[in-house]
Order: C-alpha cells, then sequence, then structure tokens
C-alpha cells in the first residue's frame, strides 16, 4: 500500500477536484437562473453524485487494473452492447434523441466499455488475438468492435458521443499498431465524407438556391433535420440569430461579453435574464456561463486544468510498462481532450454545435461519474507502473 | 512484444500530448478574439438585446397669470399599475389571461371596473411587455385604502404617484389654457435612443398644446433590463427627469372672470386686450368646459357629450370662430375713403334704404337720416351712407384698408388656433365660387357683410389700433417685447374716425348712439362701435351682435371685442355686456 501511495498522482487529482469545485459552483450559477426551482438544488445532487464518483475513482485506482481488465472487458462491453440496443428499444425520448435509459445514458457509459475492450484486445497480456493484431484480421475485429457500439449511438442519434469515441478508438489502434493502411484508408474515407457533407450541405443551404435543387442534394446527406440545422448555423453563423443560429449566438455572446476578466461568479447575465437557451445551459452550454462569470482569466485556467490533466494522463501511459494499460490511458485522455475541445470549440463557432457534456464541469451525473471512472483508471495505470509479475 | 516495444510506444504517448496542448492552445486563441478582441462587440449587444431605455418626463410647469395666481397646476394622483413579469407563464396566452383574471380580482377589492380591457392587455404585452400597465388612473382615497388593505394578496400590482394636471380654477379661461392628454407608452422600432417613452402628459390644445415644448420640462431616463422574453428584470434611474418651468400669461383672471360672466349662457365671445403692447388681459368664448374632465383620461361620454352638441363647447370662437364684422367694420370703411380723399365734412343723403340694381340694403332707421357726415354716420350706424363711401372709393381701396388692419391674416398671436378670417376680393370670390365681383358685394363689404369674416381677437385689435394710432401682434406669455406697427392712416382722417366711435357711445348732445349702452357706468370715456351681422338664410336669419370698444378713449389701455351669436342688436346685446367688463377693469384700477 505504501507503495500503491508513493505511485499516487496527487496532482491529477487535485486538479481533477479542483475541476469539480468549478463544476459545482458553474452549476450552482445556471441553475440558480432558472425558473422552476427544481434546478436551484442541482449543483448539490451534482456534488452527492461527485462524492459517489470519489469512492468509485479511489476503489478504481487502488485495484490493480492488471488484474481485472481481462476479467472485465468482455463483459462489461456485451452489457454496453445491450443497453445501447435496450436504450434504442425501452429508451426516453428527449431533445430529438433516445438517449435516457431509467437515469443514465447508455452511450456516456458504453464509452468506457469500448475502451476498455480495445486495452484489453490490443495491449493486454491475455489477449485472445494477441497474435493477429497487426493483420488485417484484427484490423476487421477493431473496426467491428469500435463500429458496432459507433452505429447504436447513432442510431439514437447522439454524433457527439460518436464523435468523441472514434477519435480515442483510432488513437489507441494507431498506438498499438493495428494494420495501418486499413486505418489509414478508413480515417481518409471518414474525413472526405465528412468534408463531401459539409460541402454538400453548403451547396444546398447556400442562400439562393432553388428549393427542387436543395431538396435533390440533401437526399443524399445522411443527417437529421436537427443536424443539418446545426451544420446550417455553423456554416452560416450570422445569417440566422433567431431560429437555430441563437444558441450559437447566444453562446457566443455570453462568452465575449465576459470579457478579459469576467462578470463575477454568479453573475452572468445571459443565463439569469434567459437569453442562453435554458434546457443546455447547465449542461452542453456551462462553459458560456463560466466563461461569461470569470472571463478570459477562467477561460485559461480551464484549458490549463484540463492541460495538465491530460498530460498527466500522458504522462500515466508513458511510464507504463503494460500494454493494456498505455491504451487505457491515452484512450481515456483522448476522449476527455475531445469532449473538451469539440465542447468549447462548439460554443464558439468552431464546430458545429453538438450536444456534448464538458467533463467534470456540466451537470450531467452519467457523465461525471464516467469521467472519474475513467481518470480512476488512468490513476491506476499510474500506480501499476512498474513491471511486475502476478 | 505489442506496447513492449517502448519506445514507439513512448513517442507516441509524447506526441498525443503534444497534440493535446496544441488543441487546448487552439481554443485559447479562438477565446482570445472572442474575450479580448471582440468583447466589447459582444457586451454591446447584450446591452442592445438586454436593456430597454426609458424616457421619462418631468412634471409640467404651472401656468399663472399676470398676477400670479394658478390657472393650470399638478397634483399628486395615485394609479395602481401591473407588473407584467409577475404573470410569467409559458405562452403569451396564458400570460394574458393570468393579468385579466388578476384584474378582475383587484377589481372586487377597489370597487370600481377597471378601463382597461382584454384588448388592452394583450397589446401591452405584444408591445411594451417590459413596462407597467396602469390599471386605474386616479384612485379615490377609498379605493386606495381598499387597495392597500389588500395589496399583498396580488402580487403584481402596485400604487404609484403620477402627477396629474389639474386647473384649480376649473372652468376659467378654458378655451384659452386647452387641456392635456396623455400618449400611449408604447415601444419605438428601430434604432432610437429610447425604447419606450412613458405616456407622459402633452398638451392638446390652447396654451398647454402651444407651450408644451416650454411646460415639459427636460425628460429623464431610466434603464430597464429585460430577459429573453421581454419581462423586466431590474430597473433604475439614469437620469432624473427636470420639472417644467412655469408659464405667467398676460391673462388677469379678474378681467376673465368678468369676462365669462357676461358670456355666460350665450353663444359667443370676447377678447380684451391692451392696445399699448398687445397683451391679452382675457379671452373666453362661450359655451365653455372643464378642461378637468380630461384628466386623467377624457372619458368617452365627456366627449360624446362635446362631439354632439351642435353649440360646439370646444370651439375657441374667439381666435378660431370667423364671424361677418357686420357694422363694426365700418370704420375700416370710414379711413378707408378718408385715405382715398373724401373729405371728413362730406356728407351723404340717407333715405333709409341702399338701392343697387335688383339688391336693397335697408338703414337700421326705417325712414332714413337724410343728409349726415362721416361722423354721425358711424354714431347712427348709417347703412346706405357707407354703401354710397364705399362704391365711390371702390373695392381695391376698401380691401388695402381692411388688410391695413391685419383682417384676412393670421394675427400672429401666440396660440394654436389663429384663423386668418376671409378679406374677399375678385381673384378670391372666382376661386371659391366661380363668380365675378360684383359691385353688390362691393356695397355689402362696405358695411361688413357679404363674404367678409374675422374672428373676435381681429376685431379687438382693430379696435385698439384705431384707438392708439398702431396695431401690435396680441400675445399671451406674459413678458414678451411688443410689436408695433404703425397704421398707414393720417392722424387727422384717425381722428375723425375716434370722434365718430366716441359718439357711438357718448351721443352727440342732441341724441344718443348706436352703442350708448357701452359706456354706461364705466368711470373713463368709451369709444365703440356696435355690429349687428345677418347670418343664416333668410327662413332662420339671425343676428350675430358686436360690439368692439376701446377705453379711456383719448388715451386707450383696453381694447374689447364681444361677440354674442343670436342676439337682438350690437348696441342692446353687446354693449351692455362691454361696458360691465369696463367697469370690472376700471374699477379694480
Amino acid at each position: 500500500m505504501t507503495a500503491k501511495l508513493r505511485n499516487f498522482d496527487y496532482l491529477s487529482f487535485a486538479v481533477m477536484i479542483a475541476l469539480i469545485a468549478i463544476g459545482t459552483v458553474s452549476v450552482w450559477s445556471a441553475g440558480n437562473a432558472r425558473t422552476e426551482a427544481v434546478f436551484h438544488g442541482t449543483w448539490l445532487r451534482n456534488l452527492a453524485t461527485a462524492a459517489f464518483g470519489l469512492v468509485l475513482y479511489l476503489a478504481i485506482a487502488f485495484s490493480d487494473y492488471r488484474r481485472w481488465l481481462g476479467l472485465v472487458a468482455a463483459p462489461a462491453y456485451c452489457l454496453a452492447l445491450a443497453l445501447l440496443v435496450a436504450v434504442l428499444i425501452f429508451g426516453s425520448e428527449q431533445f430529438g434523441g433516445r438517449r435516457w435509459l431509467w437515469f443514465f445514458q447508455p452511450s456516456e457509459i458504453s464509452k468506457l466499455c469500448v475502451i476498455a475492450m480495445i486495452a484489453w484486445l490490443y495491449g493486454g497480456e491475455d489477449s485472445p488475438i494477441a497474435g493477429v493484431r497487426r493483420t488485417f484480421r484484427g484490423f476487421l475485429i477493431a473496426a467491428a468492435v469500435v463500429g458496432l457500439p459507433a452505429l447504436l449511438i447513432l442510431k439514437e442519434p447522439d454524433l457527439g458521443t460518436a464523435l468523441t469515441l472514434i477519435p480515442a478508438a483510432v488513437v489507441m489502434l494507431v498506438v498499438a499498431g493495428v494494420w495501418r493502411r486499413g486505418l489509414v484508408t478508413i480515417l481518409a474515407g471518414g474525413g472526405i465524407a465528412a468534408l463531401m457533407v459539409l460541402g454538400a450541405v453548403y451547396e444546398a443551404e447556400r442562400p439562393g438556391v432553388a428549393r427542387e435543387r436543395r431538396d435533390k442534394i440533401m437526399r443524399f446527406v445522411p443527417l437529421r433535420d436537427h443536424q443539418v440545422r446545426r451544420v446550417k448555423t455553423f456554416l452560416f453563423q450570422d445569417e440566422d440569430q433567431t431560429g437555430a443560429g441563437y444558441n450559437l449566438r447566444q453562446a457566443k455572446i455570453a462568452i465575449g461579453s465576459g470579457g478579459f476578466s469576467g462578470k463575477g461568479i454568479g453573475k452572468s447575465d445571459s443565463s439569469h435574464l434567459k437569453y442562453l437557451p435554458q434546457a443546455v445551459s447547465m449542461n452542453d452550454f456551462i462553459f458560456c456561463v463560466y466563461a461569461e462569470e470569470t472571463g478570459f482569466i477562467g477561460s485559461l485556467v480551464l484549458l490549463a486544468l484540463f492541460g495538465t490533466l491530460l498530460v498527466l494522463g500522458c504522462r500515466a501511459a508513458f511510464l507504463s510498462a503494460d500494454g493494456g494499460g498505455r491504451l487505457l490511458a491515452l484512450g481515456v485522455s483522448t476522449l476527455v481532450f475531445a469532449h473538451v475541445y469539440v465542447n468549447v470549440a462548439m460554443s464558439i463557432g468552431v464546430v458545429p454545435i453538438t450536444g456534448l457534456p464538458l467533463p467534470f464541469i456540466s451537470s450531467g451525473r452519467t457523465f461525471l461519474i464516467t469521467a472519474m471512472c475513467g481518470f480512476g483508471v488512468i490513476q491506476s495505470v499510474t500506480i501499476h507502473r512498474e513491471v511486475k509479475k502476478r | 512484444m505489442s506496447a513492449g516495444d517502448s519506445l514507439a510506444g513512448r513517442l507516441s504517448c509524447c506526441a498525443l500530448a503534444m497534440a493535446f496542448i496544441v488543441g487546448l492552445l487552439h481554443l485559447a486563441v479562438r477565446l482570445r478574439e472572442v474575450q479580448v478582441v471582440e468583447a466589447a462587440d459582444y457586451g454591446y449587444i447584450l446591452g442592445r438585446q438586454a436593456e430597454r431605455r426609458v424616457q421619462t418626463g418631468g412634471t409640467r410647469g404651472r401656468i399663472f397669470d399676470r398676477n400670479g395666481s394658478v390657472l393650470a397646476d399638478n397634483r399628486e394622483s395615485v394609479s395602481i399599475i401591473c407588473r407584467p413579469s409577475f404573470f410569467k407563464k409559458r405562452t403569451w396566452d396564458e400570460i394574458a389571461s393570468g393579468i385579466i383574471a388578476a384584474i378582475s380580482n383587484v377589481e372586487s377589492v377597489v370597487g370600481r371596473p377597471s378601463p382597461v380591457t382584454a384588448k388592452d392587455v394583450r397589446r401591452h404585452i405584444a408591445r411594451s411587455l417590459a413596462m407597467p400597465l396602469p390599471v386605474w388612473r386616479d384612485v379615490d382615497d377609498g379605493e386606495l385604502a381598499r387597495f392597500s388593505e389588500r395589496e399583498s394578496e396580488f402580487p403584481g400590482f402596485a400604487a404609484e404617484v403620477v402627477a396629474e394636471r389639474v386647473y384649480p380654477q376649473r372652468r376659467l379661461a378654458a378655451h384659452l389654457l386647452g387641456y392635456v392628454g396623455r400618449d400611449r407608452g408604447e415601444s419605438v422600432a428601430g434604432d432610437e435612443k429610447f425604447n419606450f417613452f412613458l405616456p407622459e402628459l402633452r398638451g392638446r390644445s390652447g396654451i398647454e398644446h402651444y407651450y408644451d415644448g416650454f411646460l415639459i420640462g427636460v425628460p429623464g431616463e431610466r434603464k430597464l433590463l429585460v430577459d429573453a422574453r421581454g419581462f423586466t428584470i431590474r430597473e433604475w434611474t439614469v437620469v432624473e427627469a427636470k420639472k417644467g418651468p412655469d408659464l405667467r400669461l398676460t391673462i388677469d383672471s379678474g378681467v376673465q372672470r368678468a369676462v365669462e360672466r357676461q358670456l355666460r349662457g350665450e353663444i359667443g365671445a370676447c377678447v380684451v386686450l391692451d392696445p399699448r403692447n398687445g397683451e391679452v388681459l382675457a379671452m373666453a368664448s362661450a359655451p365653455g368646459f372643464d378642461p378637468n374632465d380630461f384628466v386623467p383620461v377624457l372619458r368617452t361620454e365627456v366627449y360624446e357629450r362635446f362631439a354632439g352638441d351642435p353649440s360646439k363647447p370646444l370651439l375657441n370662437r374667439a381666435t378660431g370662430g370667423a364671424f361677418a364684422p357686420g357694422s363694426t367694420f365700418k370704420p375700416i370703411t370710414a379711413l378707408a375713403g378718408l385715405r382715398a380723399g373724401y373729405p371728413e365734412t362730406a356728407e351723404y343723403n340717407c333715405d333709409g334704404v341702399y338701392q343697387l340694381g335688383m339688391m336693397r340694403i335697408h338703414c337700421a332707421r326705417r325712414w332714413g337720416h337724410g343728409e349726415l357726415d362721416l361722423r354721425r354716420a358711424l354714431m347712427k350706424s348709417c347703412n346706405p351712407f357707407f354703401c354710397n363711401l364705399g362704391m365711390d372709393i371702390g373695392t381695391n381701396a376698401l380691401i388695402a384698408a381692411a388688410r391695413d388692419f391685419g383682417l384676412g391674416r393670421r394675427t400672429g398671436v401666440d396660440f394654436g388656433v389663429d384663423s386668418p378670417g376671409v378679406v374677399p376680393d375678385g381673384e378670391w370670390k372666382l376661386r371659391k365660387y366661380r363668380e365675378k365681383w360684383f359691385q353688390g358685394d362691393l356695397a355689402q363689404m362696405s358695411i361688413g357683410q357679404g363674404m367678409l369674416l374675422v374672428t373676435p381677437l381681429q376685431m379687438a385689435m382693430v379696435a385698439g389700433a384705431i384707438g392708439t394710432g398702431y396695431s401690435v401682434m396680441p400675445h399671451l406669455k406674459a413678458d414678451m417685447a411688443p410689436v408695433r406697427r404703425p397704421l398707414p392712416f393720417a392722424a387727422a382722417h384717425l381722428r375723425a374716425v375716434r370722434e365718430g366711435m366716441r359718439m357711438v357711445v357718448a351721443g352727440d348732445g342732441e341724441s344718443g348712439g348706436s352703442g350708448w349702452r357701452g359706456g354706461e357706468g364705466v368711470p373713463v370715456p368709451v369709444s365703440g362701435k356696435t355690429g349687428t351681422a345677418e347670418v343664416g338664410r333668410r327662413d332662420r336669419r339671425r343676428n350675430n351682435t358686436w360690439f368692439i370698444a376701446y377705453a379711456p378713449s383719448e388715451a386707450p389701455r383696453v381694447a374689447v371685442a364681444m361677440l354674442i351669436e343670436d342676439g337682438v342688436s350690437g348696441g342692446g346685446t353687446a354693449a351692455p355686456k362691454v361696458a360691465e367688463i369696463l367697469k370690472a377693469v376700471f374699477n379694480d384700477g
């Protein structure tokens, strides 16, 4: 135990706690701004969730991941797949997507499960496919392992989750050395497809395009209506300021009006005056509230905290002597980075708006626990980094 | 194997860390753009969408008469208002019905139905949601007490003190003072400085209207912080409104009261002014009204009573009504004749009727005055004399004289209603009636009949100008420099006409003048001229009776014009009333 405590990454832990504290304050501010009294206590529920997450975090951190990865990965992955199927059948509809099952979102949990599965298959010493990792067969297996949950998540649809899971998986597979040609092909194909979709939407929604032409083009665009709207808003940021563009505009106004030093904690005009869309001000748009209240300084502090956390995640991978551990750490770090990047970038119009929480800050309980468990895993990788036979 | 090949694996860890840092730096750079470079723009946009600027009106200035007695004042009035932000609901319809229901609840406590309709509420929500809606204006003490007792039961309702106009002398000088009204407090579209204008009192007629910009003071500014739906969250005052300055008039309440006493029960108008400087001492029109009826808002039934009244109580006859001057025009005809070279001693014979083709103009004295000169013609108001004189000098000379007295032209008085009247000529008649100018028209005009129209204010000016020898621009605001213009008539001619007008009141020693009652009991000598203008068609012929006068005769300090519609005669109806007014003026000093 003393060895474990010696290896414990206190800085990472402290940064995580700091982020949770920032999140709690932001949720308190955004919640107070809402008319419905029920949201005034959301920050407290979040704090309770964080306490529960902390127990999980410590439990995972101090248990040797090498001991349970092989046991847990496959069943967890199968369970995640089952939940993703279940949510499509029994889930409750909200904001144009079927994402909720009872009190949690299976897609959030599935992120960790997929990462664990890939880490085990492509890094674990007891992996059943240890011999074929770098072959075409290994690539096919990887495609199936990532593609299956990704398709189910897209079916909900939860484009944001799919978009964060895929980079994490790709990074892990690249580091694991999976058949490169296949990966490159898929990535290039995906990139080209994404550009084509963007180009098609641009061509179709450009002002002055005839209706028939628009409809003809849009028939080939594999996006839902609300997704098309978001892409449109992104492409033509200054045109539509009331409809779909309203959210983006208000997000930018909130962040921009915060200025250099912010308006002070709890003094976000945009959320208190309800210009910021109320339904998402505590979740996907929490960064706007935070940035308006703390200004550019606050934004930098937040980015620095995330940077520290992510670099420490890479350090864990760097120090790990174990392939599985390294992949786990890199996967979780990439996943969190993707969330941070997309969430902040969408608030200022750098990427299209997608429903993604900001790790530790947004008031999503499922994702808070997911993220804490993820960093628990990284902590476990840090603690158990020495080569040691069981 | 696998991740065991450490070097490549470890390098990729470093590469990934670098990638993360680059990504976060990218965000930092973009955030700097938004939060530092463009921060001011976004701050401005937030202000634009979240702030409403309200222009608030200051208290109106008071209006005094020349001696400092108050004609228009302000009083504190309590309104019960409703703040829409207390009725937040999901849809606008729910908000409107919530407010309407709440109003009817409060109604049962206040005990007076609110004039605010469901339509008003919807309109208010649509146009000025951020502002309070006045539900009851000017509630009395009992209503306020009942409301205050249970105010806490009605969130969103409050009592608010506003300034209302009050006219303490009630009907006195109503047409002169005018009245006030409220604009709707609506939002203003576009990039105006203000989003809302408080429904402040604006002058709608009379002095209140003409001097509105003077009385209204300097507006203040309030800011409202509104949420995304437009409800007010917070409000504060940026600039306090300043009270408007007080206005002192040339009006003398005592004279005004005397004038109105004489007009009581009549339809008519009277103007009293100081011919030396143009100060209007009294100006009244009858029937009148009480301007307090227009406060806080003009009620429909009151308005309908005014609108349906054939005697037009809202019409200011003193400056806005145009009437045939009748014989009061004869001094002008006389002056025109003298200027044209007719000696003042020349006589015409009056046999009781003046005949021109088919047209017969009778004299007041059916059997005629016989031979008489200009002074006695004025004194007796002999029609044939002036018809003959007019025919002899011609249309142009007569018209020129009328215009020299300012007839047919706005007087320039500082008042909104200032009718020019009509001095007809050939061109005018052709344009208006598509008819040539006949000799008969000239004969009619010579005795102030026909198409000639004047206002009582103009006739008061004529009387004063004859008395002083110069015309002045009339004015109502005190302490204005007089604008004088000498009359283009020779002093000797004026003297002759003045003598005639003196004889109208005083007689010539043998017989009395037509306006002898105009000087009855007045402590100073009075000069004047009667007038009885026949108006209306043959079957409904009425007499508009006039008396114009100035006094004291030798150095006039007061000029009066009195018009009574549907009287008996100028000498019998109007002259005694003028005498009463002059008694009030000169007995009080």
